[in-house]
């Protein structure tokens, strides 16, 4: 067989002309890698300049005493962290945030499934409109609405108290004066809160395949046994989500204290939160320091709670990828 | 040849930026920072204007500029950040005297010297408020409020009830022409009169209807606890410095009681709920001007916020009660103005504190509504007070309360470490009394775990 001398074709071993391929198109590569961090940059810069360096810096305070009052920074090694476990009013506040956690949480947790199962149910006429007025006062400002249930809540005026009054009630409580009651105050102005979790589950009952009912259908099973057994599961993911954006969000609970009782945790310390310790402290009391040691504590209890919930999600959680 | 103009241009920038010293040429620019106390008001921003163009117009050394804070309640943010940003405000105030414990300020005592600042002519007590650990001075008297009983004539009219006495040590005189001394329990007396529900039942009648009563006797208007212990009886022995405790005296326990029962036992206090009700001031907890309450013990710079009783009812005041120790005192609040110790320009700073104090204290006080500490400024306040609330006040209440005020550590308002903590939990404890389960607090119990709480507050780095 006659052998051809390929170096005087003009073409390029293959091995060579590889090479060359590989060249170009590792040149290609290398600009398209520029070109996205170009691209990329006035994230990856806003991000290193207004989140990174502020986490870290919170870090480097909690080893400092930085007093905001007159700008004096002093390294005080683990001072600060030690002062966590002999402030009372970090214990009271801790206190009162997983007192609240534990009220709410369950609360909010469960009434959007409620109002999703009723909006899910082929009985329920407007559902749209319903829909609509069930998520609106979520798209409310958190503070206009804090205003309007402290009117709704007034202990003389407020319609709750006329309506209880109305109902026979003699004594209605002074809702955020009462230090029994305001928790439960804060728990019921959550529920404006509830739209979204509400909207989610219900995409996730209305995703639910039609085949699992008619089968349980066809089984026997009864509306309650189905929803217990077919959209409960179903839905488990979201109610998932939920409870971790819940978790995470009572432990970051600020806004509506701080507003209704004026930033004083009143009545008594019954609405101090946590968030309204670290707030004050920091920039209230100017102790930048102990307050950004506040900060990583609750960092740590959020991630820790959120760990616990993802080791436990496995034996409730059902997800049909097997995941 | 551009490139060179350009190189210079951006030299010449860096110059002007990174050495403001080098390109300031003209007088000393220094800042008066507003907002920490009173001064945010439209009114007040034109006074306060007029009193910087006045400075900056009679010397040409010192060019004064206003930075007004947004408001009240984002002011200590916004002073806090000027501060750790290095470009601290070179005089603050008005501001009071607890509000000063927030901040490092400049001993002033060697400029008192230096300009030649007579002390003599305010009250000694005024001064002593100003006095620091190291025998220096903070800050001058400028403005002072004495607390005095606010009351309302008509109710007591209405009531068939003598009015308060006009001058401190006369008795109180009943309707039947009987004298008690003019004390706490003399004030509860009257406000039981004065307290009347829905069906016109006094507190003295054991029909009163608690759940509905509709005008009160008396309130400690806006008052923190520390002010309203103070006001039952002046204590030195609430915090030793020397050892860093803190203790509760027993006089302030009693006057504990005491609040507790003139709110839950006698119902002549309304309480935290009734307080921001619709019926008196919807929210605003400023009582006394809806008419609906007979008495308020609160310091003069309330005068500022009863502008609704113009055309609806007449007030008038009279001295507070005499103490749990039958003796006279006054808790008085002051405002004054102070230079942070951060800043750049102290000896500018002194010298405009000095003109605040001497010259433009003046016009400010009016403004402001405080009664100025130097005695010649007192009747151009009086005149303003009595155009605005014309049926005739006894001010004279006001300049011989200042003979009774209490000062240095029995200051409602005295230093302790982490101060701004212990205020909030102090009234932590008053909420607790005055809100809706206030009844069934255990006082002293609750006092016990205050003291606890606020030791180990002060003994906390200070902060």
């Amino acid at each position: 067989m006659a052998t051809v001398d390929q170096s005087h074709t003009g073409a390029l071993p293959p091995e060579v002309a590889l090479v060359g391929t590989k060249n170009k198109s590792g040149s290609l590569q290398r600009q398209q890698r520029i070109w996205g961090w170009i691209f990329l940059s006035p994230w990856l810069i806003g991000f290193v300049i207004f989140t990174a360096a502020p986490i870290i810096a919170s870090f480097i305070f909690t080893f400092t005493r930085f007093n905001l009052g007159d700008g004096s920074v002093t390294f005080v090694g683990l001072d600060n962290w030690k002062m966590l476990f002999s402030d009372p009013l970090t214990l009271t506040s801790l206190g009162v945030t997983f007192k609240f956690a534990l009220i709410a949480i369950p609360f909010w947790l469960i009434v959007p499934i409620l109002v999703a199962s009723l909006l899910n149910s082929k009985s329920v006429k407007g559902k749209p409109l319903l829909r609509t007025l069930f998520y609106l006062p979520y798209i409310v400002p958190a503070v206009s609405a804090i205003f309007i249930w402290q009117s709704v809540m007034n202990t003389q005026a407020g319609w709750i108290n006329r309506i209880l009054r109305l109902l026979g009630v003699q004594d209605p409580p002074a809702w955020l004066q009462n230090e029994s009651w305001i928790l439960v105050a804060f728990m019921i102005i959550g529920l404006w809160g509830i739209g979204n979790a509400m909207l989610t589950t219900l995409a996730t009952m209305q995703g639910v395949p039609t085949e699992l009912y008619e089968a349980a259908e066809v089984d026997g099973a009864g509306p309650i046994t189905k929803w217990r057994k077919i959209t409960l599961p179903m839905i488990s993911p979201v109610v998932f989500y939920n409870l971790v954006l819940l978790s995470i969000g009572v432990m970051n609970y600020f806004v509506v204290p701080y507003i209704v009782s004026r930033g004083t945790g009143q009545p008594g310390q019954s609405t101090y939160f946590f968030n309204m310790h670290l707030y004050k402290t920091a920039f209230a009391y100017g102790n930048m320091g102990y307050g950004a040691t506040l900060a990583w504590l609750i960092f740590a209890i959020c991630l820790l709670i959120t760990i616990v919930l993802f080791a436990t999600s496995r034996r409730w959680v059902y997800y049909s990828s097997g995941d | 040849m551009k490139s060179k103009a350009l190189l210079f241009v951006i030299v010449a920038l860096f110059s002007v930026l990174a050495f403001p010293a080098l390109a300031q040429d003209g007088p000393t620019e220094i800042t008066w920072f507003v907002g920490l106390g009173t001064g945010t008001d439209t009114a007040q921003l034109e006074v306060q204007q007029n009193v910087v163009d006045a400075f900056n117009a009679s010397q040409s050394d010192i060019h004064v500029t206003l930075n007004i804070a947004p408001s009240f309640e984002t002011a200590w943010d916004t002073f806090a950040t000027l501060v750790a940003a290095g470009t601290p405000p070179d005089i603050v105030g008005p501001i009071g005297v607890g509000g000063s414990h927030r901040a490092e300020w400049l001993d002033i005592g060697p400029y008192i010297e230096e300009l030649g600042i007579d002390l003599s002519v305010f009250d000694p007590s005024l001064v002593a408020l100003y006095e620091t650990a190291n025998q220096g001075y903070s800050g001058l008297p400028l403005l002072v409020y004495p607390s005095v009983t606010y009351y309302n004539r008509d109710l007591f009219d209405e009531a068939g009830l003598n009015y308060p006495p006009a001058e401190f040590g006369a008795p109180y005189v009943w309707p039947d022409g009987t004298e008690t001394p003019w004390d706490y329990n003399t004030l509860i007396e009257v406000a039981k009169v004065l307290t009347v529900d829905a069906s016109g039942n006094d507190a003295t009648s054991a029909d009163l209807d608690t759940a509905n009563i509709v005008q009160y006797g008396l309130n400690f208007q806006w008052a923190r606890i520390r002010l309203i212990w103070t006001d039952l009886q002046p204590e030195n022995t609430y915090y030793d410095a020397a050892t860093n405790t803190v203790s509760m005296p027993d006089s302030w326990r009693e006057a504990s009681h005491w609040l507790q029962d003139a709110i839950w036992t006698h119902h002549v206090m309304p309480n935290r709920a009734a307080a921001v009700s619709e019926a008196l001031g919807a929210g605003s907890d400023n009582i006394f001007q809806t008419g609906k309450l007979g008495m308020a013990i609160t310091p003069l710079w309330y005068t500022c916020c009863i502008g609704n009783s113009v055309g609806n009812f007449e007030w008038d005041i009279a001295p507070v009660p005499a103490s749990l120790d039958g003796e006279q005192h006054v808790a008085a609040d002051a405002d004054t103005f102070r230079i942070p110790a951060s800043t750049q320009n102290p000896d500018a700073a002194a010298q405009f504190l000095y003109y605040l104090a001497t010259v433009g204290i003046e016009q400010l006080a009016p403004a402001y509504g405080g009664m100025p500490a130097l005695p010649d400024f007192a009747d151009s306040y009086f005149e303003a007070k009595d155009a605005a609330y014309p049926w005739g006040v006894n001010w004279q209440v006001v300049i011989d309360s200042l003979e009774h005020t209490n000062s240095g550590s029995q200051h409602h308002e005295s230093w302790l470490p982490n101060w701004s903590q212990v205020y909030d939990r102090e009234f932590a404890f008053q909420t607790e009394v005055e809100g809706d389960t206030g009844a069934d607090v255990d006082v002293d119990a609750s006092l016990d775990q205050l003291i606890i709480d606020v030791q180990s507050i002060v003994d906390q780095p200070a902060s």
